[in-house]
């Protein structure tokens, strides 16, 4: 915290944060995670003119900045309709799927404690295929659907995990089983449903780009839209939860609502980037760790997350298209492939036994 | 009889009885239902007509399958649970079964192997590659390999190893339409030749384990009293380990991977006879098939006439199963 003298000049300040005063308001800034975010956009940009460049054909990349300038280019076709929608697409399910990861982990205070460990993104999967099955195909019910089925697969593993308060480790064993049970559920009705439909619910199910384009960015644009105010709540409200419980009661936060609000924030976006991508593994796990490595801040940083997550998605989804190509991979695949063994060193170099500390 | 070992017995003939009953319910139960006294004419006494054709050439090596494949895992899984003294070590869980699929899946894929003989070998590879693997990864670090790291492993090895499959697979259209056929982990559209080609695996694996019953009562009580009481505590965890192994590579390679059999049957064995391996291995033995043939059944009747892979049920009743486990202190706490 600042320490103000009299005369309202900072006296000290955390090590490596700086303040930034706008009129009466003042808040503090931490250097490097301001100088990491601006690394994070600039990689993330050459990202995007690369995957707007590379695919079956090569698009020069004066000719992709003069398409998202919009102006008129021979590509037109090429970038603007066929690859753009797909990667706006990936960017904001990554940038989703990070912050989600960001908020449960800070909550959980427990880096395992992601929404695709913990049943989150099996829940909205196992919702969306069911409604798939029945019929409802429209994109502009399905991210409620996968809300709906997000929030219930929470409700639930927090109502198993509950046993005279919540022990993490019990938490993410309930996790574990209920996505197991929700996995096997999601396939169940794949047998019943029919055939073009369960082929189709198979791909979305593998967490996959190919196909993906405003129809599903639009809803989850407009979540991220909405949730911006609460997320700028969430900034702040982090760092409070972040401190023992002791320390925090007396300083008169109501921990219990925070909680519940950060945790509910954390649900809702994961829940709707899987409506939109399908369940894209680990990317939740991953973004926030690879972010407060970067940073080196005490708390989860969730711009940072935000970026992580966007820039992991396009990369993976880059490859994906490219690596076997001509044939497509899903790019949860891809993510998966990474970021399982990251869980694993994750697992590995733990040491206290009551499972891997952020 | 001493009244120690009249209980066990008794409950041990219950379940032999439980057993029948199931095999009888898989051989009558389906999309066509077959009277039971029809079914015991098509067994004795053979015949022509459509029932006892059903009877011995589609349900007859379905059941005996789904026996042979429950028997391997929850045999595996008592041994698991014995080596590692961990509550939810499973095939499934730890990843082992998944393990065997991509062996499989690379058997099929870059070596052009097509029948059960030859790909049970990967199978045992893949399995063995990744039980060492999550165990590994699992008992890294301080705490060593607690239940919740042992489930987190096998979780993420999983993970990885089903994105490798589907990597393998989404490349390779001849591999998927071969691969998809078992993959889902079910015990139908096998024919007898499977029966023919598994069990050898199976007795291999089960008289592996018939020699390491002391050594795994003795392991229970920790591996410096088992030293003590003159086991040779590494020999029983490889002879142990490579039963586990073989087992369950063979139940895979013969039904692909279904999980959580091998969990909850060795927890309601122990509940029933007792701690001592050598009922539960009996007892396990026996209630492994009637899950697995209850399962299928169930999933041949729920919504006809499609049919419910037998893993999809296995898994639906076992997480219940689970979360239990979990919920009792000694768990976590462990």
């Amino acid at each position: 915290m600042t320490q103000l003298d009299r005369t309202g000049t900072a006296t000290a300040r955390p090590v490596g944060y700086s303040v930034v005063r706008v009129r009466d308001n003042s808040f503090l800034l931490h250097r490097r995670a301001v100088v990491i975010a601006a690394v994070l956009t600039v990689a993330l940009a050459v990202t995007v003119v690369a995957s707007l460049c590379i695919g079956e054909s090569f698009v020069s990349p004066t000719e992709v900045v003069r398409v998202l300038l919009g102006k008129p280019s021979p590509d037109e076709l090429v970038v603007g309709t066929l690859r753009l929608p797909r990667l706006v697409t990936g960017l904001l399910v990554g940038a989703a799927f990070g912050i989600a990861g960001a908020l449960v982990q800070t909550v959980a205070r427990n880096s395992l404690a992601s929404p695709d460990v913990i049943g989150v993104t099996h829940g909205a999967g196992a919702a969306t295929v069911t409604a798939m099955t029945f019929g409802v195909t429209s994109p502009t019910t399905l991210p409620y659907v996968a809300i709906v089925g997000g929030l219930s697969a929470a409700v639930l593993v927090y109502a198993f995990a509950w046993r005279k308060g919540l022990h993490a480790t019990r938490f993410v064993l309930v996790g574990i089983g209920v996505s197991i049970a929700l996995g096997s559920l999601t396939r169940l009705f794949l047998t019943k449903g029919d055939y073009l439909v369960a082929q189709q619910a198979k791909v979305w199910l593998t967490g996959s780009l190919n196909g993906r384009g405003y129809d599903q960015a639009t809803p989850l644009a407009l979540t991220l839209l909405v949730l911006l105010p609460p997320l700028l709540w969430a900034a702040r409200a982090q760092r409070a939860v972040s401190l023992d419980d002791d320390t925090a009661t007396a300083l008169g936060v109501p921990l219990d609502r925070v909680r519940l609000g950060l945790t509910a924030l954390g649900v809702v976006l994961a829940s709707v980037a899987t409506g939109a991508a399908g369940p894209v593994d680990f990317v939740a796990l991953l973004a926030p760790q690879i972010a407060r490595r970067l940073t080196r801040t005490a708390q989860i940083p969730l711009l940072c997350s935000a970026l992580t997550g966007a820039l992991i998605v396009t990369t993976a989804d880059l490859l994906a298209r490219r690596v076997f190509s001509p044939t497509e991979l899903p790019v949860g695949v891809l993510t998966a492939a990474v970021g399982a063994p990251y869980l694993m060193w994750l697992i590995a170099r733990t040491r206290s036994r009551g499972g891997a500390t952020a | 009889m001493s009244r120690a070992t009249r209980r066990p017995v008794v409950r041990l003939v219950a379940g032999v009885l439980l057993l029948l009953l199931a095999v009888l319910l898989s051989l009558a139960v389906g999309s066509r239902q077959i009277a039971p006294s029809e079914v015991f004419d098509a067994l004795l006494h053979g015949g022509t007509g459509d029932n006892a054709q059903v009877v011995r050439a589609l349900r007859v090596p379905r059941t005996l399958i789904g026996a042979m494949v429950g028997l391997a895992l929850a045999v595996a899984g008592v041994v698991m649970q014995g080596l590692t003294r961990n509550p939810i070590a499973e095939p499934g869980v730890l990843g082992v079964s998944q393990g065997a699929s991509l062996g499989v899946v690379c058997a099929i894929a870059f070596f052009g192997v097509h029948t059960l003989n030859g790909y049970v070998w990967f199978a045992f590879v893949g399995a063995g590659l990744a039980a060492v693997a999550a165990y590994a990864v699992a008992s890294g670090g301080r705490g060593g390999a607690s239940p919740v790291k042992l489930a987190l492993a096998g979780a993420a090895m999983n993970a990885f190893l089903a994105s490798v499959v589907s990597g393998i697979v989404t490349t390779d259209a001849q591999v998927l339409d071969e691969f998809r056929f078992w993959d889902v982990g079910s015990i139908s559209g096998r024919d007898g030749s499977v029966v023919a080609q598994t069990w050898p695996f199976l007795l291999a694996g089960l008289l592996l384990v018939a020699i390491t019953v002391p050594g795994l009562d003795a392991l229970a009580l920790g591996d410096d009293v088992a030293r003590g009481l003159g086991h040779h505590v590494l020999r029983v965890r490889i002879l142990g380990a490579l039963a586990a192994t073989v087992l369950t590579g063979a139940a895979v390679a013969a039904a692909g991977p279904i999980a959580f059999v091998g969990l909850a049957v060795p927890h309601i064995a122990r509940a029933l006879v007792g701690s001592g391996h050598r009922w539960v291995l009996p007892m396990a033995a026996v209630l492994g098939p009637s899950v697995i043939l209850v399962s299928d059944v169930l999933g041949r009747v729920l919504f006809p006439p499609s049919e419910v892979p037998v893993a999809v049920m296995t898994a639906l009743l076992g997480v219940p199963f689970l979360v239990a486990l979990v919920r009792r202190k000694a768990t976590v706490a462990a």
